[in-house]
Order: structure tokens, then sequence, then C-alpha cells
């Protein structure tokens, strides 16, 4: 290296370090939303989103496309950097997430990620990792050609002290098939994530799985659109919550179009002082009948310190709609425990194995029954 | 060495007493009975043994091979021999049998050493072959709809995996169809050692024709009211539990 190689990458380091000093510092002094802070769910996702989609439309030739890296069994992936594609920034980001005033700050904040076009079917999962000691803001933008089957990856890792502020775009076209399966983990104490998901199901059928682990603070926050009758989106989570750590999850299945439906399972074992937050909503637009959607936020309490706010909710403005929502919240089931304990098990033991039983469920319904944990 | 039981009395937790002053001792390599009317008090002697969290002693003592029972949580029981086929067995959703008998086995081992994956599942797989089981049920969750007498086959698959010294089996026979009945009771006369021992509960005489027992005794209002051989399950079967409204 040359004198100023060195130099320059001396610099570029010590940029980069402030930087991301600057963005800690920032992400550090910002109030976080709580479960208080409803205003997401008045964010315009389906909006912009209409609009998107015609744009995309309209614009099948437009040289975004040609510049994305075709996804070649899984390899390949383009990356993104800040500046390199406004257009995506513009209209892919900061108009089809949840809410607006998270995506702001996402927007502030971000870095880089994966821009994937999938176009042929994947043989094997695709991994994308992020990971970091500090503060990263990663964007993943997903689209599944027609007609085809992929499986997707992602893991937010939050190491020692670090801080994710993650968006991702889905797009799932007619005929596809996706499953996309979202880790955010934590090895240290500190470690906090945000993610904000937007899922657009223009007929094809998307598995969406969330699972935090050793994180203290995580948020969530998923927005599942139906543009296509016969799309079928599901959705799930599955975590063990211990220590102080909190997650809050904030979900949105929006049916813009009759004949689609949406499944939503969460479950959670929440442990020692843990919360655990859900606001859920299911959205069936005027006219789009014959809509499936269901909603399910399941709790077990490990700990008499343990707390859950459930809040599933409806809005439907359709006729012909067949729509359930529900949460419950339990301690773990006394004669479960007795009779594992009957057997010889230690009550700690029988309450992992029943624990991650309760979790197994959504783990099975995600993978497929026949891969069981 | 025997499981001994003296003046046991218990209530459920903040409630009625139902054990009343129970007194009982099986040796080593005996099977006995016991039978009695419903709400005796039966399923309770056997759940206050393994410790169920429903109840609480009230006083009296019970010992396995003289080690003092109540001072033993519920798995330490388990592991110190003693082993209770439920009158209903419980449904453990996400739990899969071959886990939990994994567990159970592993719990049973010196602290680590690793269970043989492939010998447990042999021998699981045949001693559900032995009790006509299909081995889907290895896969499936803990009795979570099982039938009737599938769970309780369940319950015996587990004992025959154990291998307690001492055994319950609380009205194992209800539920059970005719080859069942024959298939279970098998198991339990294959298990009849003289290092081991059984106390079956039971309404019917058709299983302790199977199992002979060596003593029957018959539990009413919470206590022993008598203590035979087995010509008292004939006369149960003719008379019914009438000579226990005159004695009383
Ligand atoms: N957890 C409980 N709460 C309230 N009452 C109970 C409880 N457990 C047992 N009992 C009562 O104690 C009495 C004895 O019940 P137990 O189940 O021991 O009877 P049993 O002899 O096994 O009867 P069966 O032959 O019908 O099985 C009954 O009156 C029953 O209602
Ligand atoms: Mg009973």
């Amino acid at each position: 290296m040359s004198m100023e190689e060195a130099f320059a990458l001396a610099e570029a380091e010590a940029k980069l370090k402030a930087a991301l000093n600057e963005c800690q510092a920032r992400f550090d002094k910002a109030k976080m939303p709580d479960r208080r802070n409803e205003d997401w769910r008045f964010g315009r996702p389906h909006v912009y989103a209409k609009q998107l989609v015609d744009t995309i439309t309209a614009r099948d030739n437009h040289n975004y496309f040609e510049r994305m890296v075709i996804c070649d069994k899984g390899n390949a992936a383009t990356r993104l950097t800040r500046d390199d594609d406004d257009l995506l920034q513009t209209e892919m980001l900061m108009q089809t997430i949840g809410s607006d005033a998270l995506l702001k700050r996402h927007i502030e904040r971000f870095e880089d990620g994966y821009s994937l076009y999938i176009e042929e079917d994947t043989t094997e999962v695709i991994e994308l990792v992020y990971e970091t000691r500090s503060f990263c803001s990663p964007s993943t933008f997903i689209m599944v050609a027609p007609g085809v089957k992929a499986e997707v990856h992602i893991i937010y890792s939050c190491l020692e002290i670090g801080n994710i502020f993650a968006a991702c775009n889905i797009q799932v076209a007619a005929g596809a098939e996706l499953k996309v399966r979202v880790q955010a983990e934590s090895d240290g104490s500190d470690g906090r994530c945000m993610i904000i998901t937007n899922i657009q199901n223009m007929g094809g059928k998307v598995m969406h799985l969330t699972e935090y682990r050793g994180l203290r603070w995580a948020r969530e926050e998923t927005v599942a659109e139906l543009y296509s009758p016969g799309s079928e989106t599901k959705l799930f989570s599955a975590n063990r919550l211990v220590g102080d750590s909190v997650l809050d999850q904030h979900t949105r299945q929006i049916h813009h179009v009759g004949g689609a439906s949406s499944d939503l399972l969460y479950k959670n074992v929440v442990d020692d002082n843990a919360t655990a937050i859900f606001a859920g909503n299911i959205y069936v637009a005027p006219g789009a009948h014959n809509t499936d959607a269901y909603q399910s936020n399941r709790n077990m309490l490990l700990s008499e310190k343990a707390t859950v706010h459930s809040l599933p909710g409806l809005e439907i403005l359709a006729d012909k709609v067949r729509c359930s929502h529900g949460s419950a919240s339990a301690p773990m089931d006394d004669e479960q425990l007795f009779y594992l304990c009957s057997r010889g098990i230690s009550r700690r033991d029988a309450q992992l194995l029943v624990a991650d039983g309760f979790l197994a469920d959504v783990l099975n319904k995600f993978h497929g029954e026949s891969q069981s944990s | 060495m025997s499981l001994v039981i003296k003046n046991l009395y218990a209530r459920v937790k903040d409630g009625a007493t139902i054990l009343n002053g129970v007194s009982l001792e099986i040796p080593k390599g005996e099977v006995h009975a016991i039978m009695g009317p419903n709400g005796s008090g039966k399923s309770t002697l056997s759940k206050v043994l393994c410790g169920h969290p429903d109840y609480e002693v009230i006083s009296g003592t019970a010992e396995l091979d003289g080690q003092d029972l109540f001072a033993m949580s519920v798995d330490e029981r388990s592991r110190a021999g003693l082993f209770l086929a439920f009158q209903y067995p419980v449904e453990v959703p996400g739990v899969s049998n071959a886990n939990f008998m994994r567990a159970a086995l592993q719990a049973r081992l010196p602290k680590g050493e690793e269970l043989d994956a492939v010998s447990f599942y042999k021998t699981m797989r045949s001693t559900m072959a032995q009790l006509g089981m299909d081995t889907k049920f290895t896969a499936r969750a803990v009795n979570e709809g099982f039938s009737g007498g599938e769970k309780k086959r369940n319950d015996v698959l587990q004992m025959m995996m154990l291998e307690p010294t001492y055994a319950i089996l609380d009205e194992t026979d209800s539920g059970l169809d005719v080859d069942a009945l024959r298939i279970v009771s098998d198991g339990v006369n294959a298990m009849r050692a003289p290092f081991r021992s059984f106390m079956i509960i039971t309404h019917y005489k058709r299983l302790l024709d199977y199992i002979r027992p060596d003593v029957v005794h018959v539990l009413y209002k919470g206590k022993i009211v008598r203590t035979a051989g087995y010509e008292l399950v004939e006369q149960i079967e003719e008379n019914g539990f009438d000579f226990l409204k005159t004695e009383a």
C-alpha cells in the first residue's frame, strides 16, 4: 500500500467512525416510538403503494431494472449504496413503508443494502446478513418474477451494543412463491433492532417469518398488502423473550381487492421481566368482497412479572368477508408441566420443552410440517 | 424394600380433605389392586404420591425404599423409580412424543452423558410395536388428539421405556379395546419382576384376570377399608360395594 493509499484509507476510516458516532448519538437521542404511539397506523402505505404498482407497470423497461443484477441461483445480489440509486430511494423506499415517520428516519440513516430481483427458481436459500457493532440502517428490496419460487433468509445481527434500523420491501408477482425468514439477534445485552417491512402481493404466495433473539429492544412494523385476487400472504413470528427485553410488534394486513387471503400467527413466550406488545390491524377495502383474513396473537407467560399488551383490530369495509382476530395470553399450563415432570424431567427443562413446543407450531407452519424442530 | 404409606391425610389445596388416613404397604415384587366406588380418592392418592400441585399433604408419610417421597420434587420422585399411568393422560401440544421420551431418559443419565439417539429410537419403535402403536406416534405431539385408548397406550409406552420400580396404573383398562387390554396386560406381566411392584387401580375384574394381583385393597371415603386376596375381586364383581354401607 502506498503512503497516499494508506492515508486515504485512514481518513476514510476516521470519517466513517465519526459518521457512525454521530449516527449513534442521534439514534440514542431520538425518541423511540412506544406502544402508546400509534401514529404509524395512519401512514398511507396503500395509497403510495398503488402509485408504485402503476409506476412499475408503466415502466417495465426502465433502466432501473436493467441495473439490477439478476439473481442466479441465489448467489448474486446487487449491493445498494446511499447515492447509488435515487430512483430506488424515492420510489421504492420512501413511498411504500407503513410508517411515514419511521421511514423518514430510516432514509436519514440509509447506508446500504441488497436488492434482489429473482427471475428463476432458486434451489438454495438466499442468505443476506447485516451485522454491526455500532449502527447500521440497511434496506433490502426483494422482487420475485411471475411463477418463480424462492426462499430468502435475512439475518440482522446486532453485536455488542449494535443497533439496526432496517427496511425491507418485498414484491411478489402473480404465481410466484416466496418464503422470507427474518432473524434479528444480539449476542450482547444491549442490541436493539427495528425492522419495517412492506410486502406487496400481486397474486402470489408469500410466507414471512420474523424471529427475535437476545435483543434488548426490538420493534417490528410489517405491512402486508394484497393487490390481486388469489394473493395469499401468511405472516408468522415466534419469539422467546427473557430478561427485561421488549418486543413491540405492529402489523397491518391490507386487502385492496377481494378474493385474496391473509393470515397472521404471532406467538411469544415471555419470561422474566420481558414485555411483548402486539398491535395488529386487518383492513379490508370497500368492495374487496370474498376476503379471508385472519390474525392471531398468542403469548405464553413464564413469569409473574412478564407483561403482554395485545391489541388486535379489524376494519372491514366490504361484504362476504371471513375475518377473525384473536389474542390470548396465559401462563404455562400447570397440568402439562406436571405431566412432563412426572416422567422425571426437571421443571426448567419441562418449561423449555413446552415453550419450544408452543413456538414450534409457528415454525412448523412456516417450514412445513415435515421439517419439525 | 417397599412403598410404605402411613396414615396419609391430604386435601385439595384450600379445599376439601380427600384422603383420610390411608395406610398401605406394597413390597417389591408384588402387585396390589386398589378398587373402590367412584370418588373414593383412588386417583387423588396416586396423584398425591406423585406430587401433583393441586393437593397438599396434611399429615402422614410415604416412603419409597426408605426415601421420604414428600421431600422430593415431582421429577425426583420419578427418577427415584415412581411412575403413574394417569386416568386422564395430559395433552402437551407442540412437544413430540419422541422428544418427550428422550428428555425423560436423558434426565436419568449422569451429567455430561448423552443419550444414544440411535438405540433410543430403536427401543422406542420396538416398544411401540409391542403395544401395537403406529410409528407415526413418535412424531405426534404428546397425547394431542389421541383417542382415549391411544392415550392409555401411550402412558403404558412411557412406563415400559422408563422401567420404573413402582408403577401405579390408574384405570389404564378403561377405554382400551379387548385386544389392547390383552396387549397392555401382557406388557405389564412381562415387566413383573422381584425388584418391581405395581399398584393397579381398576373397577373391573377383567383386568385383574389378566394381571393377577397378590393383594386387593378397597379404598372408601379416603381410607383403606378392606384388604384381602383375589377373592375380594370376585366378591365385588358379584355384589358390588354394598358391604361398605353395612360396615360403615
Ligand atoms: N382437584 C380437585 N378439586 C376438587 N375436588 C377434587 C379434586 N380432586 C379430587 N377431588 C374430589 O375428591 C374426590 C375423590 O376424587 P378421585 O378422583 O380421587 O376419585 P376416584 O376414586 O379416582 O374416582 P373414580 O373411580 O371415579 O376415578 C371426588 O369427590 C372429587 O370430586
Ligand atoms: Mg380416579
